[in-house]
């Protein structure tokens, strides 16, 4: 099977994966970020138990496989009567991973604020959420663009994992298993998916050099 | 101005009584007692180690005591909570690295506190931290963000930042040391200026001119413990205690 006869016969169905992994990506991320920043939060709070789980969430979450998590969120929560759509259960693997890779990123943000500019804050008189939203947050974000430009495409990847549960429309890279279940794509079918994930992430990677020159805080 | 009970004399605004604190087996605080009355400008010297930056740093608890008590305006100074952010709002902070919070331009850093603490609404807070950079010479940087200003700048908008919150006393913590020897003046004639403007400040410094020239009482810290404490002239001519006397020499020719 030529390119020409491949997209000729599967192009609708690349051109819904893609869409389909977009939108997958963009809804994980979104989690990812606002999760990320929940449990950073927690991790840096003055309430030991608060830090305890937090760290405790990063600790599970970024040790366990991406297809084992899928396999817990798929079949073991429905043991306790949890039981997702197939799309979510891809997304809530993506965005239980995800999260707790941004965290880190986010810590290694809140390092590089100097401990003064805290102790300005608490001079000033502002609490300690105060000095989370208005210094600390924001110029860990700032301070890790690059990071999390890695990480959106990290996202954008793992929701690969949505090929390893029955999903209409199937994401990018199901599209590939639905194609050479039907013809002899071979590996074609996977370069032609690659290319979707490649041209994103290229996309995304510009974006993110953008961001950060323009909100990089000068030292 | 409230009166103290027992006597005619007002209320010290600052005032430590017997403070103890201890870093491991350092013993960094030793009986330290000591009040600052409004309107004071008061000096503290002493060799590196003596103490005398954590003591400054223990007023608005961004240091905890180990005992003894720190009274704000004959109130004890609160252990957490709000009450002791609205503490710490009364005083203010000058550090000897600037601090600047460096994602904000130095409008923003001034307008922060008085904005979230104070509840000022934009206009007048912006209206006031223009006024507070006029005052300390650098209006025209308003717009930039702190590492786009030369050190000196950067502390004296530091001091705006504070100012802006309109405290009760405020404490320089060697706000100099940090700073290129050709910026040094330009701090210090701010601070001076706020001297004889009336503030009541506690001046950590190594700068034994300005301590001669501003100061009305000169504290000497050696070891943890204030041990000699008199008027600049005659700290600086007659000191009584050996420690100070040592020091003054070791410092000579600076």
């Amino acid at each position: 099977m030529g390119l020409a006869e491949l997209l000729g016969t599967y192009g609708q169905n690349y051109l819904d994966g893609l869409l389909v992994t977009w939108g997958m990506t963009a809804v994980s991320f979104v989690f990812v970020m606002a999760i990320a920043v929940l449990v950073t939060v927690m991790r840096v709070s003055p309430f030991a138990p608060l830090r305890f789980v937090g760290d405790l969430y990063v600790q599970v979450f970024r040790n366990i496989p991406g297809v084992a998590l899928l396999m817990i969120v798929a079949y073991a929560l429905p043991y306790l009567r949890v039981i997702l759509d197939w799309r979510t259960c891809a997304i809530v693997t993506t965005i239980l991973l995800g999260s707790a890779f941004g965290s880190e990123n986010f810590m290694s943000g809140i390092n590089t604020i100097g401990v003064g500019q805290i102790e300005a804050a608490r001079s000033l008189g502002l609490s300690f959420s105060q000095i989370l939203r208005r210094i600390v947050i924001p110029q860990a974000l700032r301070a890790t663009v690059l990071p999390m430009t890695n990480l959106l495409i990290a996202v954008m990847l793992t929701t690969a994992l949505g090929s390893q549960v029955p999903m209409t429309p199937e994401e990018l890279t199901g599209v590939v298993s639905y194609v050479n279940t039907r013809s002899v794509g071979g590996i074609l079918a996977f370069l032609v998916s690659a290319l979707g994930y490649l041209a994103t992430a290229f996309v995304i990677s510009l974006a993110g050099n953008r961001i950060d020159k323009r909100v990089r805080v000068l030292r | 101005m409230t009166v103290n009970a027992e006597g005619g004399r007002p209320t010290p605004i600052i005032e430590l009584r017997h403070v103890e604190k201890h870093y491991g087996d350092l013993h960094v605080l030793r009986d330290v007692c000591l009040e600052v009355d409004k309107g004071e400008v008061l000096v503290v010297v002493g060799p590196s180690g003596s103490g005398k930056s954590t003591m400054c740093r223990t007023i608005n608890r961004l240091e905890t005591i180990d005992s003894g008590e720190i009274l704000i305006e004959g109130e004890p100074l609160p252990q957490e909570g709000k009450e002791l952010t609205r503490m710490r709002a009364e005083l203010g902070m000058v550090f000897q690295s600037f601090n600047l919070f460096s994602h904000m331009t130095i409008l923003d850093n001034v307008t922060l506190g008085p904005r979230e603490v104070l509840g000022m609404g934009r206009e007048e807070a912006e209206a006031q931290a223009m006024e507070l950079l006029a005052r300390v010479g650098v209006a025209e940087q308003a717009r930039k963000v702190p590492a786009q200003l030369s050190g000196g700048q950067q502390q004296r908008a530091a001091i705006a930042r504070s100012l802006a919150m309109r405290p009760k006393a405020m404490m320089f913590d060697e706000p100099t040391s940090a700073l290129d020897p050709e910026m040094i003046n330009e701090v210090l004639d701010v601070m001076v200026e706020l001297a004889r403007g009336g503030m009541t400040m506690v001046v950590v410094t190594h700068e034994m001119n300005f301590a001669r020239r501003v100061a009305d009482r000169v504290v000497f810290m050696a070891d943890g413990q204030i041990v000699e404490q008199a008027p600049p002239d005659r700290f600086f001519d007659h000191p009584e205690s050996q420690r100070a006397q040592d020091f003054l020499n070791s410092i000579k020719g600076h």
